[in-house]
């Protein structure tokens, strides 16, 4: 297995922890964990992650990612098939060869950033 | 209904309006995710050791980022409920779909549990962002109900193998 670019890897860390975070502030996913017995006292602790976490990516890439997230939500997307999960868009076989996918690409159409979880 | 269906029924839990029975749970645990003997004996080191064999069984490829929001997880508050449980869970990009792992610690993990008691019994569940079908609460939800039955606890760390874990939780006895 190749590894994998490792500004993408942190990219998909912060991505992660920016989801952690939005669920966390999510009154309603909250208060299901809440209701399960779950203590959710920690969101400063996931901030203060975040920022050591966003301070190892290069600036031009960090800023390319909240500009993604803040437009659209999400900025980087998992790729299990040939179809960006943020649009829907058909992703060029070009784009799909094994050595691309230890590369940062963008989708074309919406402009989210493509991982892929599996290794094939 | 033979008796195992009917307890399963009764587990049901509805969680607002989602939810999902003891046959749908245990159809997201399997053979190569379940560790009858974990070795570590701190909490990093019991994260590490169950995302480390989720990685060897191929379920994931991108163990450090797993890892990572494992441990993130917990600093927003423990997933040791007590009563020497833990359920350690999140999203995560580095999964393509939702995963169940069960694991016990014999001699107990140092987990920094609610309770402060060692933790002997574990049910990791890591999914993707986004999951069709929505399976990720209500399992857990499920699991951290099944969970407080004093007699499941006490079950399940006697148990040798997984087919006697699946008829546990299904409820054939
Ligand atoms: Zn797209």
């Amino acid at each position: 297995m190749p590894s994998l670019n490792e500004q993408l890897l942190l990219l998909v860390a912060l991505q992660d922890l920016d989801t952690m975070i939005r669920e966390a502030e999510d009154k309603v996913h909250a208060d299901k964990l809440q209701a399960m017995g779950f203590p959710l006292e920690g969101v400063d602790d996931l901030r203060r992650a975040r920022k050591e976490l966003a301070e190892s990516i290069e600036r031009p890439l960090l800023t390319r990612y909240e500009r993604i997230l803040g437009r659209l939500g999400r900025a980087v997307v998992p790729i299990t098939g040939d179809v960006c999960l943020g649009c829907f868009a058909i992703i060029p076989t070009s784009y799909t060869s094994a050595e691309n996918r230890d590369r940062i690409l963008q989708c074309e159409n919406c402009g989210r950033i493509f991982y892929w979880p599996r290794g094939t | 209904m033979p008796e195992s269906r009917a307890k399963a029924a009764r587990g049901r839990v509805e969680e607002g309006g989602e939810s999902m029975n003891h046959q749908e749970l245990i159809t997201l645990f399997s053979e190569e995710l379940f560790i009858a003997d974990l070795k570590a004996r701190d909490r990093d080191g019991a994260l590490q050791e169950m995302v480390d064999h989720a990685a060897k069984a191929g379920i994931i490829r991108d163990r450090d980022v797993i890892l990572g929001m494992l441990k993130n997880r917990e600093s927003l508050g423990s997933t040791g409920l007590g009563l020497g449980v833990a359920f350690p869970h999140g999203r995560s990009l580095a999964i393509p779909s939702l995963m169940a792992l069960f694991a016990r610690s014999p001699k107990g993990v140092d987990y920094g549990a609610i309770d402060g008691k060692p933790v002997q019994l574990f049910f990791m569940f890591i999914a993707p962002p986004v999951e069709k079908e929505n399976r990720y609460l209500p399992a857990l939800g499920q699991v951290v109900e099944m969970i407080r039955d004093e007699q499941t606890r006490q079950r399940l760390l006697e148990i040798k193998s997984f087919p006697e874990f699946r008829s546990l939780i299904l409820g054939e006895d």
